[in-house]
């Protein structure tokens, strides 16, 4: 039962339907098959390199996929440059390592999506960007350089930098997993924030607190392959499969 | 030994119109060899087999050459097999452009290369297509990192100009070779050219340690 509760008779945001993903020998990805709705936050937990980040990364094409498909509202990802771009613009993503732009401001970080893409004028490109760096606490930093900031404040940036397309679904690939401790927090509380706003978000994380609190699905991945999912009270107070509680237990959750 | 300084001084006026030649002569080779560099590094990286081989072939031809050589070939062969007729100064301009281009295009490949993936992905991400990503993302920080190379490039320029002596342009090491021959004041003349040059070069190799220091580092 997912926590908002979507209505069965929506069809999926993303549908992945058995997708597969080889890197030479390696399978990345074997034959996964998962839902997204509307609204929903869904947690990828996992042992490092189970497919997590993969999956993440076929779902707006920076990867491509090997086999099985990817609906995004009911239709197949499309292939070509024009129909990825179209595509991209309604995902937004977060990258574990920030990847702001150095040579552009927090300002000009979040604007640039809306004035090379959207083609706003610089004025209404940068009126949302002021918004957005507003809504994630930084308006204070427009002027700074990636460079002058910390990591919480870099990825919130980041997380603006994304919204400011007005993606339709949110994907967070280990956001807080480059930050310090002390930091973390303030990049949790405007995911949770988001979630709470109703943003569908698909979040690849090792913070099991969060999925804990925040999550309406999590899925646990192994081996590329997805070994359970399941609402957050099923997965950590009473999982179903011995080895996502070898998982949970060797990261010290204790419930 | 019987040095006469003189000589220098009377000819004062052909020496500042040499070294005003020779700083035209690189600042147009460079304003042509930067985005002649820049598309070669497009090319090469373009994924076309047919540009990259060209940009490929074209950087090694001319990288590999000695540049009096091109400047020979420009001044001899351009005419008869392309049917035009520059002036010495073109011709001096085309060899050396093609030589600093093939360099300029080998650094800007190197910067391009250097800035990391996540950079693009994250443009990618955002439904930036590709020449868009280039062009505002991943060139503006490859640019900025190469800076050092190129003023590096810069000043090895500014002294092999020199080279385009040899079909009579008419620049610094032209016109004291030339004052030479007319007065057989060898060392006088060769010690103004040195004087000359150094004055210029040195506080522009200067200029360059300091763009090292200032954006050699990043991140």
């Amino acid at each position: 039962m997912s926590r908002k509760g979507h209505d069965a008779g929506q069809p999926a945001v993303l549908d992945y339907r058995a997708v597969r993903k080889q890197f030479g020998s390696f399978t990345a990805l074997a034959g996964v098959s998962m839902q997204v709705h509307r609204t929903e936050v869904v947690c990828l937990i996992g042992p490092s390199g189970s497919g997590k980040s993969t999956l993440l990364r076929c779902t707006n094409g920076l990867e491509t996929i090997d086999g099985g498909e990817i609906l995004l509202d009911g239709a197949a990802l499309p292939r070509d440059p024009r129909g990825m771009r179209a595509m991209r613009r309604r995902m937004g993503m977060v990258f574990q390592n920030f990847e702001l732009f150095p040579h552009k401001t927090a300002l000009g970080n979040v604007a640039s999506g809306p004035l090379t893409v959207l083609r706003l004028s610089r004025d209404e490109a940068e009126q949302r960007a002021a918004a957005l760096l507003e809504k994630v606490g930084l308006a204070d930093k427009a002027a700074s350089y990636p460079s002058n900031l910390s990591g919480g404040q870099q990825q919130r940036v980041a997380i603006a930098r994304a919204l400011a397309m007005q993606p339709e679904v949110m994907l967070f690939d280990e956001p807080t997993s480059a930050l310090d401790p002390e930091t973390i927090g303030e990049v949790l509380n405007v995911m949770k924030t988001l979630a709470e706003e109703g943003m569908t978000m698909v979040v690849v994380t090792h913070e099991m607190s969060f999925a804990r609190r925040v999550a309406d699905q999590v899925v646990v991945f192994e081996r590329g392959q997805i070994i359970e999912q399941g609402p957050p009270e099923q997965i950590f107070d009473a999982p179903l499969v011995e080895r996502t509680r070898d998982f949970l237990s060797h990261l010290g959750w204790a419930g | 030994m019987n040095l006469d300084w003189s000589v220098v001084w009377a000819n004062a006026g052909p020496l500042a119109q040499g070294t005003a030649l020779t700083v035209v002569l690189a600042v147009a080779t460079m304003a042509i060899a930067i985005p002649g560099g820049i598309l070669l590094a497009l090319m090469r990286l373009s994924g076309s087999r047919l540009l990259s081989g060209a940009s490929a072939s074209f950087t090694e031809l001319f990288r590999n050459l000695p540049l009096i050589l091109v400047i020979y070939a420009a001044y001899y062969i351009m005419p008869i097999t392309l049917d035009v007729a520059f002036s010495p100064f073109v011709t001096g301009l085309v060899a050396l452009s093609l030589n600093v281009a093939a360099y300029n295009g080998e650094t800007f490949r190197a910067g391009i290369a250097s800035i990391r993936k996540g950079q693009s992905e994250a443009a990618l991400a955002l439904g930036m297509s590709r020449w868009q990503t280039m062009r505002d993302i991943v060139l503006p920080q490859a640019v900025r990192r190469v800076l050092p190379v190129l003023a590096s490039t810069w000043v090895s320029l500014f002294k092999d100009t020199s080279l385009v002596s040899v079909i009579a342009v008419s620049e610094l090491a032209y016109t004291s070779m030339r004052i030479r021959s007319q007065t057989f004041r060898v060392l006088e003349m060769l010690t103004a050219m040195a004087v000359i040059y150094w004055a210029l070069g040195y506080p522009q190799a200067k200029l360059v340690d300091w763009m090292n220091r200032r954006f050699g580092v990043s991140e």
